[in-house]
């Protein structure tokens, strides 16, 4: 995926993010509350890690593996990955 | 719906109450302290004395209520679920009177009954300090003297020697040894010349540790003719003989410990949490848990058609008892650490998680594997007989006995003792009939009434069968010096033997089984399919071979809600109906049941144990 | 670090030299030795540490070998103090945990992330022998850390603290606890924080000592609890940033589960030993035990096995130091996987010793101790599912990348004998982000010109089970990537983690071209042969002799009194 040219707005990226959740919780993207701490919806400590790898996959940046510690809900992390994205250039 | 084969156990197990109510004797909580204190469980031995065991250790001929093993089995299974130092305690008396059972005259054997039905204990002393399993190479000595014999040496690593009565010794009467150079001798202590014999101190053990296990040496024990059993230079053959009858009795225990450690798991999974879920709802730990079932139905089912076998193929015992001695323990010594592994570091505590059960269940389960015939003598038993399994495989043999094994509802002629034999000369029926059950099968799933599903395994399992046996066939027996790969052939054989059995057990008994509380197991082969799925996994090689892709494993999860069935409502972990003391005190028994089911056939074992149970001695 | 050789049972030859465990220990066999296989087992039995063995401990100043270097200490090398603490389990793993482990447990996230007075500290309290606690378990949560109860809540200056932790090692008598514990309601990950604890300073009404838990497996083992009732700790007690805890225990516990299963070896070193002495001295059928086939095959697949672990847990341990940002796989790997070998061989070698391995008593009495020691070793810090749990997240990356092209590693990896750089905790990376040098060496050595047909064959059957691993992780459904995934994922951690192993060894036979054992092919070739076979693939038939040829260098080990390690020491007595 690395090396295509990503749409890196704040929208794109939510539904990105919410498209992965859904995909390791086997459930729809509207299911997932974008304001609800990633814990409480079912992605657990470790696993909230891989989610930095499939951003370090389709956004060719290195990001924290901790990074949906810090951001901690669907809403936070686009924020977040769009200012990183955003600082790029 | 009744198994009437469990009914001894029940009663048993009801008698001595509710294991988890620690104002019990027989309560896990006391039997844990027992053990930490190293104490024989004597009380727990008087209870059973109480509730009239001793009765089922002698044959109905010489006086007592033995008339299916089967039912024993069930019995020792349920002893051991409790407490394998009581199993064993008391089960020893089992052991040291079944030379009698075998080789003794009519008469001796009835002595030896009155003994048994008196409440005297017996042991069964074979084993010496420097020659552990290779009986051959015992030192102890009996040299006529007088009108009997005088018996010197010491026997060692002997269950009971101290609080046994009578001891059934294994010594050499001839000098130079061999085969018919060994007899029996039923030594009474109580009649022993003081000075003349000493027992030994208790070895401390890593589980059982209240067991009585310890030795004892003679000198100058002068016993009289009539100690010796059958006749001298026989002792090799009726050991020979009679462990086949007692290693069937082992793989009850293994079974008993497995099911008590598989309850203690799942407690503790639908209980505890983890991820905010319970943990038997996380599919790694309620997988550990069904495999562990699954193997305790193999276990089931390779011990009852061995038990069953005693009474109906008893030509192929030394066989099929090698089978059951080897491979229920040696599955379950497997089995419970991986449940362990469930309980994490609780497995490892001796007071606080569950009375600290589980590490002694661990413990105590090392030694099935090791007495009355290790694992490596009960392989050998089965190398020894490749050319005759062989053979018997390629013709298709097969005892008429089959179906009297196979088919639970069909009465089991009594046990003869004559037909027991070294070697099998019909090799081994339940496997050499497998391509005959296989073919029964393909033709079921045929017409539709089995699932498709199971036409793939049994092709699958009559290509590894067919394998095996060429590689059997391939080997060239060498009497010393038999290679490991030799005792992995016995190994696979042994697999081979229960996949072939539970296919059996399930074409003959699917229908009256459909039924009842265990009915959903048999409706759509659901036990059959993971039981096969285990068997063939472990037969062929693990690896990209092993499984399909798309084999998730889905016949251990189908098993999920009848383990959880079975754990709630206070049953054996088990094919067949059962209620254990946890469940309460049973209804009293219908007068007659539903036709059609396991029990239509005369009930006789089952009328004896509702009779109220009279005090024996 | 001066020893104190007065109290102690051997004597260090060169006062200058580096002390020698293994030899301080002295003769195991020795019953006038106060640290022998008797006196140790008689421990057990009583349910206590042995006294005089933490006696010798104290003298030799074992509690030095955890702190670093820069702080006055002697560890410096992840490698070596598994071989060091190996010296210790070899003789008696109740003291190994209930010394050793516990207390490296407690300094590691204190080496992580405290400060530097924290350090100094910690690593004083070390020096001067005292005792610090690991305070994570609490029993009704087991091994999911971030459901942890015990609460730090601020309160001005300090931290009031209440809850309780359970079944932690020497807290009845702790100096020091790293305490991990909730500063925060929220659920996640930056909700905990450690608290370094001097429990001399601590009031003594805010906390109350729970009775000690007894255990079937190193029984001396001081278990204990503690609960506190809003207990003032001072705020400097924070290790690292509030809230950082689970981040800093992702990077410490790779140091502490990478270095326990070197030392669970010498368990099974002894274990070997106690078995081959049985199957010399024992005749049965008119031959010694030994000459017996089954028992000789058993015997030596023991020896193997504890090459094969060996290669795996001192690679790891090496790879802390040089790939340090790939070591949150490995480290996962090594303590599933090595106890795992280490238990089946026991059980295995346990079939040859028949009844003796269930008794106490005897010449043979260790057996039985280390089986129950084993196991607790095995369940302790981490169990195999929580293991693989931590593995299964990072497969897809892996699959995707890492084990189609990953640089190779640095050959000083396989090097036993050079020296390492210092290890930097900090460096530690919480995910490898899909890459794997150490699988890459198997493909490097399929690629180099003068590679050996034979070795090249077996390597080859590794590589293509990294290929159909690969798809096979390609094709794990969502939820199977998760910690909540099924059996078949966790099936797939169990044949990468051999993998890794089969690449261990490879490495390690490379780079030992010196050494007459290890640096030929035999022992490779049958360790790779049988880590295969356990993934069910065909390695064809042995060579004639091959079993032979090790059987002997296992027997000379054993009459040189050598250990049957790569170390391959001299042991005492």
């Amino acid at each position: 995926m690395s090396g295509t040219i990503q749409d890196t707005s704040v929208d794109a990226i939510r539904s990105w993010l919410a498209g992965r959740i859904a995909f390791y919780l086997q459930r729809s993207v509207e299911e997932i509350d974008h304001d609800l701490p990633l814990v409480e919806i079912g992605l657990d400590s470790v696993y909230a890690m891989t989610l930095s790898g499939d951003v370090e996959e389709r956004y060719d940046i290195e990001v924290e593996p901790t990074m949906a510690w810090d951001h901690p809900t669907v809403n936070a992390l686009a924020g977040y990955l769009h200012g990183v994205l955003g600082s790029r250039g | 719906m009744r198994y009437p084969a469990f009914a001894l156990a029940e009663h048993l197990d009801h008698g001595l109450g509710d294991p988890r109510d620690p104002g019990r004797a027989a309560s896990f909580a006391r039997c844990v302290e027992l053990d930490s204190r190293e104490e024989f469980p004597a009380e727990i031995c008087a209870e059973l004395d109480r509730l009239g065991l001793p009765r089922w250790y002698v044959p109905t001929e010489y006086g007592g209520e033995l008339r299916s093993y089967e039912e024993l089995l069930h019995a020792v299974r349920i002893l051991a679920r409790r407490d394998l130092t009581v199993a064993i305690g008391h089960g020893k008396t089992y052991l040291g009177a079944v030379s009698a059972w075998v080789g003794a005259t009519p008469e001796q054997a009835r002595r030896v009954g009155a003994e048994v039905l008196a409440g005297s204990v017996i042991s069964l002393a074979l084993t010496e300090r420097e020659h552990g399993s290779d009986l051959l190479a015992g030192e102890v000595s009996a040299v006529p003297a007088g009108d009997g014999y005088r018996v010197d040496g010491e026997k060692w690593l002997i269950n009971n020697a101290s609080r046994g009565d009578l001891v059934c010794v294994l010594a050499r009467t001839e000098p130079a040894g061999g085969t018919r150079g060994f007899s029996l001798l039923l030594v009474d202590k109580r009649r022993l010349a003081p000075g003349t014999f000493r027992c030994l101190p208790k070895e401390r053990t890593h589980g059982v540790r209240g067991a009585d296990i310890s030795g004892i040496a003679f000198t100058g024990a002068e016993v009289p003719a009539e100690a010796l059993l059958g006749p001298a230079g026989a002792g090799p053959e009726i050991v020979l003989k009679s462990v086949q009858l007692t290693r069937t009795m082992c793989a009850a225990m293994s079974l008993g410990l497995a099911d008590q450690a598989l309850r203690l798991v799942l407690d503790f999974a639908t209980a505890h949490r983890l991820y905010d879920r319970p943990l038997v709802d996380l599919p790694h730990a309620n997988r550990t848990l069904t495999e562990a079932y699954v193997d305790l139905l193999i276990g089931e089912a390779t011990s009852v058609l061995t038990a069953r076998g005693i009474h109906a193929t008893p030509d192929e015992l030394s066989v099929t008892s090698a089978i059951a001695k080897y491979l229920v323990p040696t599955m379950m010594d497997r089995a419970i650490p991986r449940l362990g592994q469930v309980l994490g570091a609780r497995a490892l505590l001796t007071e606080d998680h569950a009375d600290g059960l589980f590490q002694k269940i661990e413990r105590d389960h090392r030694i099935v594997g090791i007495f009355d015939g290790n694992t490596l003598v009960n392989l050998n038993t089965l190398v020894n007989q490749f050319p005759g399994l062989v053979r018997g495989y390629r013709r298709g043999v097969a005892d008429p006995g089959l179906t009297d094994t196979v088919d639970l509802a069909r009465p089991l002629p009594d046990f003869d003792r004559s037909r027991l034999a070294l070697l099998s000369r019909t090799g081994c029926s339940v496997v050499q009939q497998f391509p005959v059950a296989a073919a029964e099968l393909l033709d079921l799933v045929e017409a539709g009434v089995a699932p498709p599903a199971l036409a793939v395994q049994v092709e699958t399992l009559a290509d590894l069968i067919d394998g095996l046996h060429e590689r059997m066939a391939a080997y060239r027996p060498s009497p010393r010096q038999v290679p490991a790969e030799a005792f992995a052939l016995a190994g696979q054989y042994a697999l081979a033997f229960a996949a072939a059995g539970c296919l059996h057990l399930w074409l003959r008994n699917r229908h009256r089984l459909a039924g009842g509380a265990t009915g959903p197991l048999w409706a759509d082969a659901r036990w059959l399919r993971a039981c096969l799925h285990r068997l063939i996994g472990q037969l062929r090689p693990a690896g990209v071979a092993g499984s399909a892709p798309d084999d998730d494993g889905e016949d251990y999860d189908r098993l999920l809600p009848d383990l959880r069935a079975q754990h709630r409502e206070g049953r054996l972990f088990s094919l067949l109906p059962s209620r254990l003391a946890e469940a309460g005190t049973p209804p009293p028994d219908p007068p007659s049941e539903t036709a059609g089911q396991p029990d239509e056939q005369p009930s006789r074992t089952a009328g004896a144990v509702t009779q109220p149970s009279e005090v024996v001695r | 670090m001066s020893v104190d050789t007065a109290s102690v049972p051997g004597q260090v030859a060169d006062a200058g030299a580096e002390p020698d465990l293994e030899t301080y220990l002295g003769n195991p066999h020795d019953p006038a030795n106060p640290v022998s296989f008797p006196a140790v087992l008689a421990a057990d039995e009583r349910g206590e540490l042995l006294a005089e063995g933490e006696r010798a401990l104290d003298g030799y100043g074992l509690n030095a070998e955890f702190v670093p270097r820069a702080l006055g200490g002697r560890f410096d090398r992840a490698d070596r103090l598994a071989q060091v603490l190996r010296a210790v389990f070899r003789r008696d793993t109740t003291l190994g945990v209930g010394y050793g482990v516990t207390t490296f447990i407690a300094a590691t996230p204190v080496w992580t992330d405290g400060t530097a007075q924290q350090r100094r500290w910690m690593a004083d309290l070390l020096l001067r022998h005292g005792k610090a606690s690991a305070g994570y378990n609490e029993l009704a949560h087991g091994t999911d850390f971030s459901r942890a109860e015990l609460r730090a809540r601020p309160a001005g200056d300090h931290y009031r603290v209440t809850g309780r932790k359970e079944m932690v090692g020497n807290l009845a008598r702790a100096d020091a606890v790293t305490l991990f514990a909730r500063t925060d309601d929220r659920p996640g990950s930056r909700s905990h924080s450690h608290l370094l604890l001097d429990m001399a300073a601590l009031p003594a009404e805010h906390r109350r000592h729970l009775r000690r838990y007894r255990t079937a497996g190193v029984r001396g083992v001081l278990l204990g609890g503690l609960e506190f009732t809003d207990c003032p700790v001072p705020s400097d007690a924070v290790v690292g940033e509030p809230g950082g805890a689970m981040e800093t225990v992702l990077r410490a516990f790779q140091v502490t589960r990478g270095v326990l299963p070197g030392m669970a070896v010498g368990i099974v070193d002894t274990q070997l030993r106690t078995v081959l002495r049985f199957a010399l001295d024992r005749r049965l059928y008119g031959l010694p035990v030994a000459e017996l086939p089954h028992a000789r095959t058993t015997l030596v697949d023991g020896f193997l096995d504890l090459l094969i672990g060996d290669c795996l847990a001192t690679v790891v341990a090496r790879a802390l130091h040089l790939l340090p940002d790939q070591t949150s796989v490995y480290s996962a790997a090594v303590k599933y996987l090595v106890p795992k070998l280490l238990q089946e061989a026991a059980h295995r070698l346990s079939v040859v010793l028949g009844a003796r391995s269930y008794l106490r008593d005897g010449p043979y009495g260790i057996f039985q101790k280390n089986l129950r020691d084993l196991l607790a070793a095995t369940l302790t810090h981490a169990s195999a599912a929580v293991c693989q749990a931590t593995i299964i997240p990072q497969l897809p990356r892996l699959a995707q990348q890492g084990w189609r092209s990953s640089p190779p590693p640095p050959p000083a990896l396989f090097r036993l004998g050079d020296p390492l750089p210092p290890l930097d905790f900090g460096a530690l990376g919480l995910s490898a982000r899909g890459v794997d040098s150490l699988t890459a060496t198997l493909r490097g050595y399929l690629a180099e010109p003068g590679a050996q047909p034979a070795v090249a064959r077996l390597c080859g059957l590794f590589t293509a089970e990294l290929d159909r691993l690969a798809e096979a992780c390609a094709e794990l459904p969502p939820r199977d990537r998760t910690v909540i995934a099924g059996r078949r994922s966790f099936d797939l951690t169990d044949r990468y983690a051999t993998v890794l192993a089969a690449a261990a060894c490879l490495g390690v036979w490379r780079h030992q071209r010196d050494d007459p054992f290890l640096g030929d092919v035999p022992w490779l070739a049958a360790a790779l042969s049988r880590l295969a076979g356990r993934l069910g693939l065909h390695p064809g038939t042995a060579p004639d002799g091959l079993e032979r040829h090790l059987y002997t260098e296992l027997l000379a080990r054993h009459r040189d009194n050598r250990g049957f390690d790569l170390v391959n020491r001299r042991l005492a007595g």
